[in-house]
C-alpha cells in the first residue's frame, strides 16, 4: 500500500460533498468534500510505485474541473480510465444533490 | 416472445441494495463513509482499508414501519467480517433490541454477502461474530429477522451460522450458504472430498435452490428487486417462523436418515428430506462401548466430573451434571471418538451430530429448570480443533448444526444459566462459536496448547493469498490475528487466564484452583446483564477493543 499526496489551486467551490465507488478488485471510493482553500487529494493505493500516473490522472482531473475540494481515494487496483471516470462521477454526484434540494 | 427486464438485486452494491431494501426516501445510513470509521487494522498491514469498512446499516422504513437494515459489502474484502464491520452488525442489533424494549417496534433486515471471518482480523472478527450472533438471539424475541442471501460471494463461516439463527431466510439460486468454503474443505480435507474447481457441484451442494428445496432456506426468490422486496415484506406481515436452530429433534432425525459412508447427492438428500417437516422413522444408534482416545476434553471430563465411564463413552458429546461446590452444574465436552458415525468428524470436531447434540443437552437443562429460580450453571468445556470439513457436512447443513448450539447456549445465558466456557486447549473458529463462544465468562489455561483463532494457519494462508511467515510476521503488530492464548488474553475477553496449570493431566491442586475459579465466575454471572456487554467492559478491552466500543457510541448517536 502506498500513500500519496496532491495539492492543487482551484477556485470554484463545490456545493456538496459526495461519495462514490468501493474498495473492491479493480475499484475504488471517492470520499469528495468541498475545501475552503486549496484542494488536497489523499490516495491510498493498493499497488506501490504508480505515484507518477496518478500525478498525470489528477493534473488532467484538475486542469478540467477547476474545483476547491478535498479529495480521498482509497484504490483497490482501478485503471487510470477508471479512476478518471470516479472522479467525473463524484463531481456530478456532488452537483446533483444540489440541483434536488 | 416478449418478457418483463429484471432489475438485478446482485449487482447492485451493498448501500444500494440496502436503499432498494427500504421504502422510497426513507434510506438514511449510519456511520457512512464520511464518518470514515474505517478498521484500525488493514492499514498497519498494508491492505487498503474503507472508508465504511465494507458494512452498511442504513435506517428507514420497510413496509411503512421503521426498519434497520444492515447490508454487507462482498466487494470490499470478499464481505469479511472485521471488528468495524462486526461492531456496526451487532451494534444495530442491539440498538434495535433496545427500541423494542421501549416499545419501537424496528424492522431488522440482513443483506448477507460475506466470507465470514475478516482473516485479517481473525478474532476481532470471530469475536464480533459472537456478539452478533448474541443479538440475534435477543432480538428474535421481539421481531422476526430476516436475512436475504443474494449473491454473488454468498454467506460463509461464522456468518453462515448467523444465518442459521434467523426467523426467515431469502435466498436466490445464485447465492450461496455454507459453514466451510469449497476452497477451504479442499486444504483440510483433499480434493477427492470436495473439489473446489467443480461449480456445478457447489452450486447444488451449496446453492439457493438446493437450501430451499431441503428446508436450509425457506423463500427463494428470482434475482429481481421487486421480488425480493415483497419476499422481505411478507416476511413481516407472516407470523414469524420457529427459527431453524431450534428444530433440535427434527432435524436430529433427520440426520438419523443417513447412512454418513454412503455416497449421497444433492437429489437424493431432496428426495429423502424434502422441504417440509418429514421426520425419519429410523432411531440415531445409540453409541455404545467406549472410546480410546484421549484428548484434554476427556481428561479434563472427567477430572471435573469425577465419573470415569462417562469420559470414556464412545460419543463425542459427553454431558453430565455434577455438584461444584453447592452448584449442581451441567458440564459438556465435545471430544475425539474413534467410532462416530460421520467419518469427518471423528478427531473432536464439532460436527453434524455434534453441533445438534449440544443444542439437545443445552435445552434439556434449560427445560428441567423452567420453573426453578435459580438456574444450573452449563459449563463448556473447550478442547475443539475445529468444525468437520466435509462435503457431506455441508450438505447437510453443518452451519445450521452449529446454529442450533449457538441458540442453546445464548438461550440459555439469558434464561439466566450462568454459562461458562473453560478453555483447556483448542478453540478454533465455527468450533468455539457453536461450543464455548457464547458464554458469559470464559476461562482459559495460559498453556501452549490452548489456541483461539478463525481458520488453520495452511487455510488462512492459502485464503488470504499469504505465506506462513507473512501471516506470522502480520500477527506481531495485530494482536487480534496471534493464534497464541498470551496475545488472545490481551483483547480483554477471559474472565481469567490461569497459569501453572497441567493442562494435559490435571493434579488435584489444579482442580481446586479450577473449582474456585469457575464457582467465582458463575457466581459473578449471576449478577452480570445476561447479554455479552461484560466483554467490552474490562480495561484490557477498552484499549485493545477501542474500535468497538467507539463504534457503539456513535451508533448510538446516529440512530434516534
Amino acid at each position: 500500500m502506498e500513500t500519496l499526496t496532491f495539492n492543487y489551486k482551484g477556485t470554484k467551490k463545490l456545493p456538496q460533498r459526495a461519495h462514490v465507488g468501493v474498495v473492491g478488485s479493480g475499484d475504488l471510493e471517492v470520499l469528495l468534500e468541498p475545501a475552503e482553500d486549496v484542494s488536497e487529494v489523499v490516495v491510498r493505493t493498493r499497488f506501490d510505485g504508480y505515484g507518477p500516473i496518478w500525478q498525470e490522472i489528477m493534473d488532467r482531473f484538475f486542469a478540467v474541473h477547476d474545483i476547491k475540494a478535498k479529495i480521498e481515494i482509497n484504490d483497490f487496483g482501478a485503471t487510470p480510465g477508471m479512476v478518471s471516470m470516479r472522479l467525473l462521477q463524484a463531481v456530478e454526484v456532488s452537483y446533483d444533490e444540489q440541483n434536488e434540494k | 416472445m416478449m418478457s418483463k427486464m429484471r432489475n438485478s438485486f446482485v449487482e447492485l452494491k451493498a448501500r444500494e441494495r440496502a436503499q432498494t431494501v427500504l421504502d422510497k426516501g426513507t434510506f438514511r445510513e449510519l456511520l457512512g463513509p464520511f464518518d470514515r470509521m474505517e478498521s484500525p487494522h488493514l492499514a498497519v498491514q498494508d491492505i487498503v482499508p474503507a472508508s465504511d469498512d465494507g458494512m452498511i446499516v442504513a435506517r428507514g422504513l420497510i413496509g411503512g414501519q421503521s426498519a434497520v437494515v444492515i447490508a454487507m459489502e462482498g466487494a470490499f474484502q470478499g464481505g469479511g467480517i472485521g471488528e468495524v464491520a462486526g461492531a456496526k452488525f451487532a451494534g444495530a442489533l442491539e440498538l434495535a433490541l433496545e427500541d423494542h424494549k421501549k416499545g419501537v417496534p424496528t424492522r431488522p433486515v440482513i443483506i448477507l454477502d460475506t466470507g465470514g471471518v475478516r482473516l485479517q482480523e481473525a478474532n476481532y472478527g470471530l469475536l464480533a461474530i459472537s456478539e452478533i450472533q448474541s443479538a440475534v438471539v435477543a432480538l428474535r424475541e421481539y421481531v422476526p429477522i430476516v436475512g436475504v442471501i443474494p449473491g454473488k460471494i454468498g454467506c460463509f463461516g461464522g456468518m453462515s451460522m448467523t444465518a442459521g439463527l434467523f426467523s426467515t431466510l431469502i435466498m436466490t439460486r445464485e447465492g450461496r450458504l455454507t459453514l466451510n468454503g469449497p476452497e477451504v474443505i479442499e486444504q483440510e480435507a483433499g480434493v477427492l472430498e470436495f473439489d473446489s474447481k467443480d461449480k456445478l457441484l457447489i452450486w447444488n451442494t451449496l446453492g439457493g435452490a438446493q437450501r430451499y428445496n431441503t428446508g436450509l432456506a425457506d423463500v427463494l426468490v428470482a434475482d429481481d428487486t421487486t421480488e425480493i422486496c415483497a419476499a422481505v415484506e411478507a416476511a413481516f406481515a407472516e407470523q414469524a417462523n420457529e427459527p431453524r436452530s431450534r428444530k433440535v429433534e427434527l432435524f436430529l432425525s433427520r440426520l438419523a436418515a443417513i447412512n454418513p459412508v454412503k455416497s449421497l447427492s444433492p437429489t437424493a438428500l431432496y428426495e429423502l428430506w424434502g422441504k417440509g417437516e418429514k421426520r425419519s422413522a429410523q432411531v440415531m444408534r445409540q453409541e455404545e462401548g467406549v472410546s480410546h482416545k484421549k484428548s484434554r476434553g476427556r481428561s479434563w471430563f472427567a477430572a471435573l466430573t469425577g465419573d470415569a465411564v462417562a469420559a470414556g463413552k464412545a460419543t463425542s458429546v459427553l454431558c453430565s451434571d455434577v455438584l461444584l461446590g453447592d452448584e449442581e452444574v451441567r458440564i459438556l465436552a465435545v471430544v475425539p471418538n474413534e467410532h462416530s458415525r460421520f467419518p469427518r468428524a471423528r478427531q473432536g470436531e464439532v460436527g453434524l451430530e455434534e453441533g445438534w447434540t449440544l443444542a439437545k443437552y443445552v435445552r434439556a437443562a434449560m427445560e428441567a429448570d423452567a420453573d426453578k429460580a435459580k438456574r444450573r450453571p452449563i459449563i463448556a468445556i473447550v478442547d475443539v480443533p475445529s468444525q468437520a470439513y466435509g462435503y457431506k457436512e455441508e450438505l447437510l447443513g453443518l452451519h445450521q448444526s452449529c446454529a442450533a448450539a449457538v441458540d442453546a447456549y445464548a438461550t440459555a445465558r439469558f434464561l439466566g444459566h450462568p454459562v461458562i466456557a473453560l478453555v483447556v486447549g483448542n478453540a478454533i473458529s465455527g468450533a468455539f462459536l457453536a461450543h464455548g463462544y457464547q458464554a458469559n465468562q470464559i476461562i482459559a489455561l495460559n498453556d501452549p496448547g490452548v489456541l483461539v483463532h478463525a481458520m488453520s494457519k495452511q487455510s488462512a494462508a492459502r485464503v488470504t493469498k499469504r505465506s506462513i511467515a507473512e501471516l506470522e510476521a502480520a500477527a506481531k503488530i495485530v494482536p487480534g490475528i496471534a493464534y497464541d492464548i498470551g496475545s488472545y488474553a490481551t483483547l480483554g475477553v477471559l474472565y481469567e487466564l490461569l497459569e501453572n496449570i497441567h493442562a494435559d493431566a490435571p493434579t488435584k491442586e489444579d482442580l481446586m484452583i479450577i473449582e474456585k475459579t469457575v464457582l467465582a465466575a458463575i457466581e459473578q454471572a449471576r449478577t452480570l446483564p445476561r447479554n455479552l456487554q461484560n466483554r467490552l467492559s474490562s480495561t484490557a478491552a477498552q484499549m485493545a477493543r477501542k474500535a468497538s466500543i467507539i463504534v457503539r457510541d456513535k451508533l448510538q448517536k446516529q440512530w434516534a
